[in-house]
C-alpha cells in the first residue's frame, strides 16, 4: 500500500470506489462498518446523483444519517465512466463524551421487557414473536429512562398486527465510555407493515446510552452491555 | 375490600405487572375510572405506604410539615391535581412513588416509568361476577337475608363504588321489617314536626308510596279503589294531587 492507500484506509470519514454498474472496486474500514447500515445500492445512486456532470470533483454540504451516523457533506469524484468515488464526511462536533451516570441500577432487561410490553400492550391484540438471547446477563442500566424509552415504542407497535422482537448482543460492535469497551445490546422490533415510527419524545430519548434507530418497518433501541 | 381481584385474565396481567414494579427502583402511575381498585393495586406494589392527596403533599412540601427523609415510599392519590410538576417531583427523587390517577396526563407521564390502566368493571366480566358475589355475601350476613341476584338493582356508573352501594342499598330495602319502618317514619316525623310540618303536609309520606304501590299491583283506579276500600272520588282527588310523584 502507498502511503494515500494507507491514509484513506485510516480515514475517519469512509470512501467507496464504485464501478459504472455500482458495483464496489475498493472501501476503507469506515465504509466497510457504514455498510452495515446502508446498502451499496444506495450509496451508488447518492453518488451517482451527485456527480458533476462532467468528468471531476464535486463537493456538496447536505446532511445524511445512517442509522447511528451522521454525515454533514459528500464528495463525489467521477474520473472515468468506470470509476466513481464517494467520500461521505463525518459530523463529529456533535460528539459527547459519554459518562455513565450514576442511577444505574443491576436488573435483568428481560423483566423490564415484559413489564413495559404487559402494561403498554395491555388488551391489544398484537402478535409478538420473541427472539431472545438468554445469554445476557443481568446489566446495569438507568431503569427509568430505558423503561420511558421502551414504552414508547411498545406505543409505536401498539396497533401493528405482527412484531418480531429480537434481543441480542451486537457483534463486533462496541460502545466506548470512558476508555473502556462495552458491548452493544439491540432490543429490534421488525414488523412486516410499514409503520410511521415518530422520533422519541425528549424525556424519553435524553439519555446519552440509549440509541434509537429506525427505519420503515423496523426500531431499534440499543445500549451498552455494563455489567 | 383489602385485595385487588384478578379473576380475569386482564386483571391478572395487570397484578402482575404491579408486583414486577413493586421490585424495581421505578415509579408506577395507576390510572382509571373511579371504584376500578385502583388503591387496593397500589396497595399490592406498596403495601406500607404512605398514602397521601397530592394537593395535600404539595401543602405540606411548600410549608416544609413533612420530612421526606422518613419516607422511602409514598403512594400519591390524585397526582393530576399538583399544581407545580416539575417542582413537586424534585423533591421526591429518591422515594419511590405509585401515582393515581383518573387518567394518562402529559404534566406527569416522565415521572412514571410504568403506567397500569385498570379498565372499568364492565371490562372485567369475571372480576364483576366475583366483586358482587362478595359484596352479596357480606350485605346479606349484615342483614341477614337470603335474596337471589335478580332481586338485586346494580348500579355500575362509579365501578366498584356505586355496585357496593348498589347492592348493599336493595338487600337493605329488602330486609326492613314493618318495626323498621315504623321506627324509621317516627325519627323522619319528629324531625319534620319540629321544622312546623303540619298533619296534612306530612300525609304524602304515607300515601304517595301506597298509592305507586297499589299502581302497580292493581290493573285500574276501579279495582285501587275497590281494594284500599275508599270512594273513587276521594281516590281521584289523591292521584290529581300527587301528580307528578306518582
Amino acid at each position: 500500500m502507498t502511503i494515500y492507500e494507507e491514509l484513506l484506509e485510516h480515514d475517519l470519514n469512509p470512501f467507496m470506489l464504485f464501478d459504472g454498474d455500482g458495483k464496489i472496486k475498493n472501501f476503507n474500514k469506515e465504509a466497510e462498518f457504514l455498510l452495515n447500515f446502508v446498502s451499496p445500492k444506495e450509496l451508488f445512486n447518492l453518488a451517482v446523483s451527485y456527480a458533476s456532470q462532467t468528468f471531476g470533483f464535486r463537493r456538496e454540504f447536505i446532511s445524511l444519517s445512517y442509522d447511528k451516523q451522521t454525515f454533514y457533506a459528500i464528495l463525489v469524484g467521477y474520473v472515468s465512466d468506470d470509476e466513481i468515488v464517494l467520500r461521505l464526511y463525518k459530523e463529529v462536533s456533535g460528539t459527547k463524551m459519554l459518562k455513565i451516570d450514576t442511577n444505574l441500577k443491576e436488573t435483568n432487561i428481560f423483566t423490564l421487557i415484559e413489564l413495559s410490553k404487559s402494561t403498554t400492550l395491555l388488551g391489544s391484540n398484537i402478535l409478538i414473536e420473541e427472539i431472545y438471547d438468554v445469554s445476557i446477563p443481568l446489566l446495569k442500566l438507568n431503569v427509568n429512562e430505558f423503561l420511558l424509552s421502551l414504552n414508547n415504542i411498545f406505543e409505536q407497535i401498539k396497533d401493528a398486527k405482527n412484531i418480531t422482537l429480537r434481543v441480542y448482543l451486537k457483534t463486533g460492535e462496541y460502545e466506548v465510555i470512558n476508555k473502556k469497551k462495552y458491548k452493544i445490546i439491540a432490543i429490534e422490533f421488525v414488523s412486516k407493515d410499514k409503520i410511521e415510527f415518530y422520533p422519541l419524545k425528549v424525556e424519553a430519548g435524553k439519555n446519552d446510552l440509549l440509541h434509537v434507530t429506525s427505519n420503515k418497518n423496523s426500531i431499534k433501541l440499543e445500549l451498552p452491555l455494563i455489567v | 375490600m383489602t385485595k385487588f381481584i384478578a379473576a380475569s385474565s386482564i386483571s391478572q396481567q395487570i397484578l402482575k405487572s404491579a408486583k414486577l414494579s413493586a421490585d424495581l427502583p421505578i415509579n408506577t402511575l395507576i390510572y382509571g375510572q373511579t371504584g376500578v381498585g385502583k388503591k387496593l393495586l397500589a396497595k399490592e406494589i406498596l403495601p406500607n405506604a404512605l398514602t397521601i392527596n397530592g394537593k395535600d403533599l404539595e401543602k405540606l412540601i411548600i410549608a416544609k410539615q413533612i420530612d421526606l427523609a422518613t419516607h422511602s415510599e409514598i403512594v400519591i392519590v390524585n397526582v393530576g391535581s399538583v399544581i407545580n410538576v416539575e417542582e413537586f417531583f424534585s423533591h421526591l427523587k429518591n422515594i419511590k412513588l405509585v401515582g393515581i390517577n383518573l387518567d394518562k396526563n402529559d404534566r406527569f407521564n416522565q415521572y412514571f416509568a410504568i403506567k397500569i390502566e385498570i379498565p372499568s368493571l364492565e371490562e372485567r366480566v369475571e372480576d364483576l361476577q366475583e366483586l358482587i358475589e362478595i359484596y352479596k355475601q357480606e350485605a346479606m350476613g349484615i342483614y341477614n337475608i337470603n335474596l337471589s341476584l335478580k332481586n338485586i338493582n346494580l348500579d355500575l356508573s362509579g365501578n366498584g363504588v356505586t355496585l357496593k352501594q348498589s347492592i348493599y342499598k336493595s338487600i337493605l330495602l329488602q330486609s326492613i321489617t314493618t318495626d323498621d319502618i315504623l321506627q324509621t317514619m317516627e325519627m323522619y316525623l319528629t324531625k319534620k314536626l319540629k321544622d312546623g310540618k303540619t298533619y296534612r303536609d306530612l300525609l304524602e309520606i304515607f300515601e304517595v308510596p301506597l298509592l305507586k304501590a297499589a299502581k302497580k299491583v292493581y290493573k285500574s283506579q276501579l279495582q285501587m279503589a275497590d281494594k284500599l276500600e275508599i270512594n273513587r272520588i276521594t281516590l281521584r282527588k289523591k292521584i290529581h294531587q300527587y301528580f307528578g310523584e306518582l
